[in-house]
């Protein structure tokens, strides 16, 4: 029996005031699938790093409490035996290989776990076959797709064969059928190989009827609740009312007239898999337009595209002009990116010194030193001038970030999951000031955004990404 | 051959001819490189770029040494082919052995630990991120009103900011799939040093020691 039991445990960051988990007492049960769900940024991680034994080993400091698998402290486990308890699944498809190629990561995982060689073919192809990807047996891992990544990382936990697996918010950015191929995989690990599975998502969608056991982590009290039925479902449908506001929109003119970024004969295939195929669309001068679409659908492959990040087939115009064309410092001041990481947009050390170079830079002077002291100060982030914005938090990073692409203000700015960590109070300051921008200096705005309430007054268009299309919508 | 012993080798090789003055030696040298990598088949592509780029460097040597340089042409010429010798023992090793391979054989037959073999197999396999991510700083940069060139300072401070963040990502991926310091492991693939490999990596040696002997031109 391999429950996982947590006792008293609690954890707090270094130099942090606040406890991310607060005296959690809980029980992971013995071949249960169980979810833990909560806000992103809420300490999910954190907790997983500290089953699968990687915390604190590379963290800087250690959590009080306890947790035992079955009767074993996990403290007393020596780091050699550790992978043959528990294995996991990272959120990101490509930072878990150390090798080249499918097999010989495999090979690597086995040889770690000190597997006769003689039994490694069988265990392999074993694992290939009960993940589906045989066929990408000798691939080039670097040239899969997410989902194909997401797969080969379970083939290697299947390999491992261990009793416990963690899963770390595994399908974030890979595509709705491999989220559902791979949940199904993980309840039939669980059902016929008898292993105990948790997993952290915030996205609840495809776990309702697979899942045993519904955790949630408070943000407020940082706790861990087991939920019963009644509010697991409460859970279920909350999640399923945010998928829509159900606001009535207008659909864009059927003329090309009043549009800013025309895409003709586009095709978009990173990896020889097609993800979007769009003969004739417009995005509109001076709209806001929303994308939706699942995870992994390929919308911030759209905007690396239209960034000139990524080759695509097909011509992009912007105001009548080829990209192609355009010098990249001059396309970069008019068709410019949020990025979804904010520690991408930053390119020096303090607060000051990133708006200070914001004001340097800009392309025009539509805000004053004073708006943006406002902006700034309405948003809680004055007096940070001499912060290092790495050590800001999730939320504070994300808020200076788009303060200082809003003094940039390019005429088009893309947004890519501009609310994720944000809490409502902030997003609705955010919109406003987003409204501003659009009305008073005429910006074109494209949001991809998974959050949609709070949103109703910002959008004008909203175009849902799916089947490889792009299709303009009377409703969000 | 084992491409521990092979890299050894062209090392070796590479070394010596830094020190002698023989021109014929690196003609032949140049000749069996090329010759073994033909073997091996590489492209015309490679083939071309291996040419043409140290042209540049080994054209300058050449013209330098000729026209200011005191010890003649003939001392032009050795500079000249010493580029090319080089560039071809490197490809020796570089175009026909695999750096998965080579880790192995640094693993199991050098006593390199584990750990170093592994790092420097995972970051040669991050390389293709690395072009990426540094792409993605060039253009945030640009977002931001400003052009990084490659020798820019603060194109540095970014990549290695996030090479940081990629090391430990990378080492907690190992730890998780049961890679563990000094600890043994088992070997799907086991890579020794043959007595054949010896015999070549011997004979090689010498028969380039005779020719600098001999050889003196």
């Amino acid at each position: 029996m391999t429950d996982v039991s947590i006792t008293d445990f609690t954890y707090q960051y270094p130099k942090s005031e606040t406890k991310v988990l607060n005296n959690l007492n809980l029980t992971f049960k013995h071949n249960h699938f169980s979810l833990l769900s909560g806000p992103s940024g809420s300490g999910k991680s954190t907790l997983l790093y500290f089953i699968a034994g990687l915390y604190p080993r590379f963290i800087g400091n250690d959590a009080t409490g306890t947790i035992k698998f079955g009767q074993t402290n996990l403290k007393d486990i020596p780091l050699n035996q550790i992978s043959r308890q528990v294995a996991m699944m990272f959120q990101n498809p490509n930072q878990q290989f150390a090798m080249d190629t499918v097999i010989h990561e495999m090979t690597f995982v086995l040889e770690n776990i000190r597997t006769e060689p003689a039994k490694m073919d069988a265990i392999i192809d074993q694992a290939l076959t009960f993940c589906g990807i045989q066929q990408l047996k000798s691939r080039i891992i670097n040239t899969l797709s997410g989902g194909e990544k997401q797969r080969v990382a379970l083939a290697c936990i299947v390999a491992m064969d261990t009793p416990v697996i963690v899963l770390d918010e595994p399908f974030a950015s890979i595509d709705p059928g491999s989220r559902i191929d791979l949940i199904h995989k993980l309840k039939e690990l669980q059902e016929k190989h008898g292993k105990t599975i948790i997993l952290a998502d915030h996205d609840l969608g495809n776990y309702q009827g697979i899942i045993d056991e519904f955790y949630y982590l408070d943000p407020k009290s940082h706790r861990i609740n087991l939920l019963n039925q009644q509010e697991a479902q409460h859970f279920f449908d909350n999640f399923e009312s945010t998928q829509t506001i159900n606001k009535q929109l207008n659909l864009p003119p059927k003329t090309d007239a009043q549009s800013i970024l025309k895409l003709r004969d586009f095709k978009l295939s990173p990896h020889d898999s097609l993800l979007l195929k769009l003969d004739h669309f417009n995005f509109y001068k001076q709209k806001t337009t929303l994308i939706t679409g699942a995870n992994g659908i390929g919308k911030s492959t759209l905007f690396n595209a239209l960034t000139k990040l990524l080759p695509y087939t097909g011509t992009i115009l912007y105001t009548d002009k080829n990209i192609k064309k355009i010098k990249p410092l001059n396309y970069a001041k008019n068709v410019t990116l949020l990025f979804q990481d904010a520690e991408n947009q930053f390119l020096n050390v303090t607060v000051k010194e990133e708006l200070d170079l914001s004001f340097a830079n800009r392309f025009n002077q539509d805000y004053t030193h004073e708006q943006v002291e406002q902006m700034l100060t309405k948003l809680d982030m004055q007096g940070r001038d001499d912060q290092v914005v790495y050590s800001l938090s999730e939320g504070q990073k994300k808020k200076l970030q788009i303060v200082e692409m809003l003094i940039m203000n390019p005429p088009v700015l893309l947004l890519d999951e501009p609310f994720k960590g944000l809490d409502y109070k902030s997003l609705r300051l955010i919109t406003g000031f987003l409204e501003t921008a659009k009305t008073k200096y005429g910006q074109t705005q494209i949001v991809i955004s998974h959050q949609l309430s709070g949103l109703e007054d910002l959008i004008d268009y909203h175009a849902h990404f799916e089947n490889q299309n792009l299709t303009y919508q009377g409703v969000i | 051959m084992n491409p521990g012993m092979k890299l050894l080798l062209v090392v070796l090789i590479a070394l010596e001819i830094s020190f002698t003055q023989s021109l014929i030696v690196n003609v032949i040298l140049i000749a069996v490189s090329f010759a073994y990598v033909m073997v091996k088949r590489m492209n015309f592509k490679t083939l071309f770029l291996l040419v043409f780029w140290p042209l540049f460097p080994a054209l300058g040597l050449f013209v330098s040494q000729w026209l200011y340089g005191s010890a003649g042409i003939h001392f032009a010429w050795v500079l000249f082919t010493r580029i090319y010798a080089y560039v071809f023992l490197g490809a020796t090793f570089t175009l026909t052995s695999s750096i998965t391979d080579l880790s192995l054989t640094l693993e199991q037959d050098f006593r390199l630990p584990s750990k170093f073999a592994y790092g420097v197999l995972a970051a040669f396999n991050l390389m293709p991120k690395i072009r990426e991510e540094v792409q993605i700083i060039k253009t945030s940069a640009l977002m931001r009103g400003e052009v990084f060139h490659v020798w820019s300072p603060r194109l540095y401070f970014k990549a290695i900011l996030s090479s940081i963040q990629w090391s430990q990502n990378l080492a907690e991926a190992m730890t998780s799939h049961g890679f563990v310091e000094d600890e043994p492991r088992t070997h799907y693939k086991v890579i020794r040093i043959t007595a054949l490999d010896w015999t070549v990596f011997i004979v090689l040696l010498i028969a380039v020691q005779v020719m600098l002997f001999l050889i003196r031109y």
